[in-house]
């Protein structure tokens, strides 16, 4: 069985650290409207660590979600914990174009 | 019957390659699945990943591409194929279905140590050749890269796979596939 998506906030004062768990897809997109609401941090760091597999329809979803945090909330992003295969996958659908690596 | 196969080569050309598919050795380890449902694909997908976990690097790195490249063959099969007399699509993305009368999607692996061959087959035959091509050379000029921009997990298995085809029936067939590397180029490119 896939993992089920979910994702935590922890927030300290350099800003927002957001954990996702799972599979980034299709289902995850009510979780990402809920995730927006929630960030009030000006610095906004990914954490891919946990993160199985993103498909075509999660790299949609991340794609609008740091263009909203970027421009609605003011906020950077950045992008962390990301294996090998998500690596590229950021790289070839211009997901470090909008976030840069967090180091 | 038409059927035209065809590849992008490195440089964004469109190839005429008729008749020619990949294959792995004769030997190698081989299965074929027919899906029923949507729900097969999450199953499919943990026996792949059983099956690559935990070896080593390199082989933890094809399983993660393998799943990649099954979830987006599965998700084309099952929502992107499957359309009305008009062009619409019958099924949402993420949608629960069972596979219709009549209808028949199948997939297919073989793994003989060092490539993995994946290949769909649905019985559709709705892609054109004209609309890889879109898909391919819109996603690949992508300078501002736009959420909702179509074709894009058709991108991804070409931008994964060292080689891809694509194989059209129309109105009758659509099969796709390629070969996975163990070392793959795109690593060392870093692309």
């Amino acid at each position: 069985m896939d993992p089920e998506f979910k994702f935590e906030i922890h927030k300290d004062s350099m800003g927002d650290n957001i954990r996702f768990y799972g599979n980034i897809d299709s289902h995850s997109e009510q979780h990402f409207e809920e995730l927006f609401q929630r960030i009030t941090g000006k610095r906004v760091v990914l954490d891919f660590s946990n993160t199985v597999r993103i498909n075509s329809m999660g790299i949609a979803i991340l794609l609008r979600s740091i263009k909203s945090i970027k421009a609605e909330k003011k906020s950077e992003v950045a992008i962390t914990g990301e294996n090998r295969t998500n690596a590229l996958l950021f790289r070839m659908t211009g997901i470090y174009m909008l976030a840069s690596q967090y180091t | 019957m038409s059927i035209r196969t065809f590849r992008y080569g490195d440089r964004g050309t469109v190839i005429s390659v008729s008749g020619v598919v990949p294959t792995v050795n004769a030997g190698c380890w081989t299965r074929e699945w027919e899906i029923s449902s949507s729900q097969d694909k999450g199953r499919i997908i943990g026996q792949l990943h059983d099956l690559f976990d935990g070896k080593d690097e390199d082989i933890d790195f094809l399983g993660q591409r393998a799943e990649l490249i099954v979830d987006e063959m599965l998700e084309n099969a099952l929502y992107s194929a499957p359309r009305d007399f008009t062009g619409k699509p019958l099924f949402a993305k993420g949608s629960e279905r069972l596979i219709l009368p009549g209808e028949k999607i199948s997939l297919r692996c073989g793994f003989d140590g060092e490539q993995l061959f994946l290949g769909v087959n649905d019985s559709w035959g709705t892609l054109s050749p004209e609309t890889v091509e879109h898909f391919l050379s819109m996603n690949v000029s992508d300078t501002d890269p736009e959420s909702d921009r179509t074709g894009r997990g058709l991108f991804i298995m070409w931008k994964f796979l060292d080689y891809f085809y694509v194989d059209i029936n129309p109105g009758v067939e659509t099969s796709m596939g390629g070969v996975l590397s163990l070392y793959p180029a795109i690593a060392e490119k870093g692309e």
